[in-house]
């Protein structure tokens, strides 16, 4: 079922890249089409999935043998964390393909791209080998690299350039640190629930603390962290609205997962040891990126930057979960769950975010906040999508990042009190930079440039309501979700 | 489960009442009385039948909602004066919005429901911001006029810096505790406890507009004054003290406590009197007013009487929504809330009535309900001391003072022969939601009687405090004397802060200048140094990348045997450049960022030797031949 919700988005994209003469709303049916029959699928696992207490850990599994000697294998399953990243994925895929094309040029491959990202993505989250794992990953980066460079705006290729090089840099950081860990069990395996198992690097310090490094730094690109971010704000700006909605929804969570699934849960110890460091990275982050986002004149650069500042939150709470060994439980479950949930939470937002702002280029393009104001008059219903968007991102109650930072700030707290109190001016910033931006390009008067700004049609209307609404919902009554989620943390943090 | 009606159905009904667009103000009025009619009733029924709820999001996360007599006297008044307010602006506010006005009046209402009937901190919390949000969202109503939304900007950052205080007691309380419930915050000891009971005492103390916060409740003035009367009676700024009250037994045990609580509500008792006085500015005085009046209900909680706090608020409700009303009316009559512009006893009678009901209550006269309460809260204070009643007393009578300026100058009669001014006084459906209240602060006089008082207390589970008759003698003299003292100023210095160091002084005695200097320039200033200190480094990332991609491009073009030639060269360069980067970018943060570059160079250079082609063919190839890198080192590992 898994390895099908990855094989049909790809087959997808290989049907638009070889078949000639497909129009573009044709193509854009079969992007839509396949990337909801692909989240159908995973719907189904869902439906399937146990989150009792006994239920194991990873579930839907499937395993065929690849190189028996090397102990490398086709190996899906699922458990709470990366279903529900999947299922977000899924869910941001249908949005942005649904999404109109900013650049209307050569829609076949657009589409075929897109698709191939999405079984790239769903694959890295759904496969169970180490090795698979960091195929998918730099995959990732060569969907991402043509969707800018090709359909972004003028001067991406050397964005996407810069995006390519340095999250390469990351990557090769990762296989150092991959095949170190590999090299340390025996008989040799790339099975994941092995390694969990095996938790290969325990009593290892140098070498642990070298290959965690190599992790660490190989993610936090990824994610990005402070100081390692400066490729994010250009990818961002120069990117076509959708495809930063899934370079900050789901190849951001990459580097955040990868951190959860592999240095977190197989290297516990050395990952202990090292979590008070990582903290305050995290905590640079939150503070750096709301500081840095407060100080932006650009609407897409602001926004980017506040990603720094929620992939802090994220790192923040899985640093303070995976601190102690034993202990404080309750809150390190917490911690995790809150963590992992503002992945989801941040993927659905700041998607919607990337999208309203791709609409601002696709009207008027510039994304200097000058060059707008009293929007509010000609386009209200952007405006409530705006409102809402920017309230679920700066952390409103009744909204899905609320869920997600209250976790991860209390079950921190526990664990490093004082990093979780000076993360909290981080969720002020935001607060001051969110609405500083709603003020300045919806409130006030209307510039005559602005006279004839189109509000949201039908099909970006429908799109945006899809995304809020899951917001709301995750917001008001997140008991679905947390579950799900729980039933993954309560295994890494007890197990 | 049955509890959460009571937010919900406001919430609901007041989202879906602002996005229906235009309706004419008979259909927004009918809706009002229906939403805010049955948000009554479910209080009502609630009340007496003790409904309770529980929503559950994890098995440690669990949202709770009860009754105490705290909370289930709020929980009447806040729909009931809603109910006056809210009808109030379907029938006076500017027709443009109005939908959304009304329907986010009543949304506003519910939030501060769920603020009420919260058992736990969470669900407190998840109230608490979103009556803030909405605050932003009614003061930004008119929001053509950038200024508006500003001021709502302003108001929401503000409220949510004391927001933080509540997160900070949240994770203190359950780190302790493994729970968020009320109950725990009794069992806690040593710092959580501190950090919990004045993270509290904060949070309460922002909204309540308390010193040092007090500015904000001035910048909320921009919104509509239904908006103003709500916000001061019923919701925002009464959630600080009904908080503070509601968890007094909790946090009456927390070392300092109750001692902070009066300094803060002494300080801008005295402060925001002065502050009243000074003002020119009609619904300004009524602003620094209600800052005052919230400052005695901190005394009384400090002084361990939460309850009488309590019932002063719900006293000042009935007389501050009024007088924001009638200053509405009386600015719209005028075009301008400057009193020293008003006097519109002529053209406004039927108002000016109805004001000097509700200004007795906050003048505090002898007979009524405002009266009574402070009356109540000094003889608590005397409890504390002679000292504080004392104080508290000379608040009273700057309550006497700012009452009597606002009377008399908003509406004081005019010489016959001053220039006739083309007013249309409101009709009587406009006067209903002022008038209504008016009526409930004239009923709740009754207050005087002491079978009505205690029945009241009794309700609210508590004794009256016994005070001497001394302190209520001197209480009327001062009071007595702030009449007067209000009468002199109207009358020789009918102007007075409309100009010169007292109108300087009259905008919080200079404090919103010391934030901003202090705390808004700063870290404007700091915002924006980050992001140029940031660029410079993106920047230069992309000019480097820009000559990368230049060089790229050339080398492509030529020929197979001399491009690894020049490709080691264009390595040389780039990691030259890169290096430099890192050592700037080093110098500015941090000394280790240099060593990852040189890493990162070192790994960069290599793998652009393999990209230069940047085809993706060849990247594919690349990956391949990876994989079966690690293939062999695997063996030889092996």
């Amino acid at each position: 079922m898994l390895t099908l919700a990855i094989l049909i988005p790809f087959i997808g994209a290989m049907t638009l890249a070889f078949m000639p003469k497909i129009e573009r709303e044709t193509a854009r049916i079969i992007a839509v089409g396949t990337s909801s029959l692909s989240f159908l699928l995973l719907l189904v696992v869902w439906a399937q999935f146990d989150t009792g207490a006994g239920a194991p850990a990873f579930q839907a599994l499937t395993e065929i043998e690849w190189i028996p000697s090397l102990g490398v294998a086709w190996r899906v399953g699922v458990d709470g964390m990366s279903l529900a990243l999947s299922l977000m994925s899924g869910v941001l895929f249908i949005a942005c393909t649904a999404w109109p094309m900013e650049n209307p040029e050569r829609p076949r491959a657009y589409y075929a791209w897109f698709l191939f990202l999405e079984a790239v993505s769903l694959g890295l989250f759904l496969v169970l080998d180490l090795l698979i794992f960091y195929v998918f990953f730099d995959l990732s980066l060569v969907g991402m690299f043509f969707l800018i460079g090709r359909w972004g705006h003028e001067g991406s290729q050397r964005a996407a350039f810069k995006f390519f090089i340095y999250t390469l840099a990351g990557s090769l950081a990762i296989l150092l640190a991959i095949i170190g860990l590999v090299l340390s069990v025996d008989p040799i395996t790339f099975d994941m629930r092995a390694l969990i198992e095996a938790q290969p690097l325990a009593g290892m310090d140098l070498r642990g603390g070298l290959i965690l490094l190599g992790f660490v730094v190989g993610f936090a690109i990824k994610a990005p962290l402070f100081p390692v971010h400066t490729w994010l704000p250009p990818a961002h700006v120069m990117a076509p609205g959708p495809a930063s909605a899934i370079l900050a929804g789901v190849l951001l969570k990459m580097g955040t997962y990868g951190l959860v699934r592999i240095p977190f849960q197989m290297m516990r110890e050395t990952f202990a040891d090292y979590a008070l460091p990582l903290a305050i990275i995290a905590l640079a982050s939150i503070i750096w990126g709301a500081v840095v986002a407060l100080g932006q004149t650009d609407m897409k650069r602001r926004i980017a930057y506040t990603s720094i500042n929620h992939m802090g939150y994220t790192v923040m709470g899985i640093a303070a979960a995976g601190a102690l060994l034993n202990g404080s439980e309750g809150a390190r479950e917490m911690a995790l769950t809150g963590a992992v949930v503002e992945m989801v939470a941040h993927g659905l937002i700041t998607g919607a975010l990337f999208l309203i702002a791709g609409g601002f280029w696709t009207r008027s393009k510039t994304y200097e906040l000058d060059a707008f104001g009293g929007l509010a008059n000609v386009a209200p219903r952007m405006t409530v999508a705006a409102v809402i968007a920017a309230f679920a991102s700066l952390g409103l109650p009744g909204l899905a990042g609320f869920v997600a930072e209250v976790q991860i700030f209390v079950g921190t707290f526990a664990v490093f009190p004082w990093i979780a109190a000076i993360g909290l001016l981080g969720i002020l910033i935001t607060a001051a930079l969110f609405l500083r931006l709603l003020q300045q390009v919806f409130f006030g008067d209307l510039p005559k440039a602005r006279e004839g700004f189109p509000d949201v049609g039908l099909r970006e209307g429908t799109v945006l309501a899809a995304l809020l609404s899951l917001v709301i919902l995750i917001g008001v009554y997140p008991r679905w979700l947390l579950d799900l989620i729980g039933s993954a943390s309560s295994a890494m943090i007890g197990g | 489960m049955m509890l959460w009606l009571l937010p919900l159905v406001p919430i609901l009904a007041g989202a879906i009442i602002a996005t229906l667009g235009d309706r004419s103000r008979l259909s927004l009025g009918i809706m009002t009385v229906a939403t805010l009619g049955t948000t009554l009733l479910l209080a009502l029924l609630g009340v007496s039948q003790d409904w309770t709820a529980t929503l559950v999001w994890t098995d440690v996360i669990r949202l709770s909602a009860a009754f105490v007599p705290v909370s289930a006297a709020v929980a009447i008044m806040v729909p009931t004066v809603a109910l006056a307010v809210v009808f109030h602006a379907t029938q006076n506010e500017s027709k443009s919005g109005l939908a959304r006005l009304i329907g986010l009046m009543i949304l506003f209402t519910g939030g501060m429901e769920l603020v009420v009937v919260a058992n736990d901190l969470l669900t407190l919390l998840i109230g608490w911001e979103l009556i803030g949000a909405c605050s932003w969202a009614l003061i930004s109503h008119k929001w053509r006029k950038l200024d508006n939304p500003q001021s709502g900007l302003y108001a929401f950052v503000v409220t949510r810096t004391g927001d933080l205080g509540l997160f900070a007691a949240l994770m203190a309380l359950f780190t302790a505790t493994g729970s968020f419930d009320y109950a725990g915050i009794q069992s806690l000891g040593g710092p959580l406890q501190w950090i919990v009971g004045f993270g509290i005492l904060f949070s309460a103390a922002s909204k309540a507009g308390q010193v040092p916060f007090s500015p904000w409740l001035f910048r909320a003035m921009a919104g509509p004054t239904s908006v103003s009367a709500l916000l001061h009676a019923a919701t925002l700024v009464a959630a600080g003290a009904y908080l503070v009250a509601r968890l007094h037994p909790q946090l009456a045990e927390v070392p300092g406590f109750e001692a902070t609580a009066i300094a803060i509500g002494l300080t801008t008792a005295l402060a925001g009197g002065i502050t009243g006085i000074l003002q020119n500015h009609a619904k300004r005085l009524l602003a620094a007013s209600t800052s005052a009046q919230l400052g005695f209900m901190f005394v009384a909680i400090g002084a361990g009487y939460p309850s009488i706090a309590v019932l002063h608020m719900i006293v000042h409700a009935t007389f501050k929504a009024p007088l924001f009303l009638s200053a509405g009316i009386a600015g719209d009559a005028a075009g301008t809330y400057r009193l020293d512009r008003l006097r519109l006893g002529r053209e406004l009678p039927v108002v000016a009535a109805l004001t000097i009901i509700a200004i007795a209550g906050l003048a505090g006269l002898v007979g009524s309900g405002g009266g009574w309460s402070k009356e109540e809260i000094i003889k608590a204070s005397e409890h504390t001391g002679f000292w504080l009643a004392l104080t508290v007393m000379a608040g009273g009578a700057l309550s006497a003072i700012y009452a009597t300026r606002f009377q008399l100058l908003a509406y004081g009669r005019r010489d016959k022969d001053a220039d006739s001014r083309a007013t249309s006084a409101p009709g009587w459906v406009a006067l209903i939601g002022i008038a209504a209240l008016t009526m409930m602060t004239l009923t709740l006089s009754l207050l005087w009687f002491s079978p009505v008082a205690e029945t009241a207390a009794a309700a609210l589970d508590t004794t009256l405090p016994k005070g001497s008759t001394l302190v209520f003698g001197l209480s009327l003299l001062f009071v007595f004397t702030g009449i007067a003292i209000g009468v002199y100023l109207v009358r020789y210095h009918p102007a007075l802060g409309a100009t010169g160091p007292a109108a300087i002084a009259s905008d919080w005695l200079g404090l919103p200048k010391l934030i901003d200097i202090v705390l808004v320039r700063p870290a404007d200033a700091i915002a924006v140094a980050a992001a140029r200190m940031d660029d410079r480094v993106v920047d230069r990332g992309i000019r480097g990348t820009a000559a990368c991609g230049d060089w790229l491009a050339r080398t492509a073009a030529k020929a197979d045997d001399r491009v690894v030639d020049r490709g080691v060269r264009g390595t040389a360069v780039f990691g030259d450049w890169l290096a430099r980067v890192g050592n700037r970018f080093g110098e500015a943060i941090t000394d280790g960022i240099p060593e990852a570059s040189a890493r990162l160079t070192d790994m960069i250079g290599q793998d652009l030797r393999r990209l230069q082609t940047g085809l993706s063919h060849h990247y594919y190839a690349y990956i391949i031949g990876g994989v079966f890198a690690i293939f062999a080192i695997l063996v030889v590992g092996a």
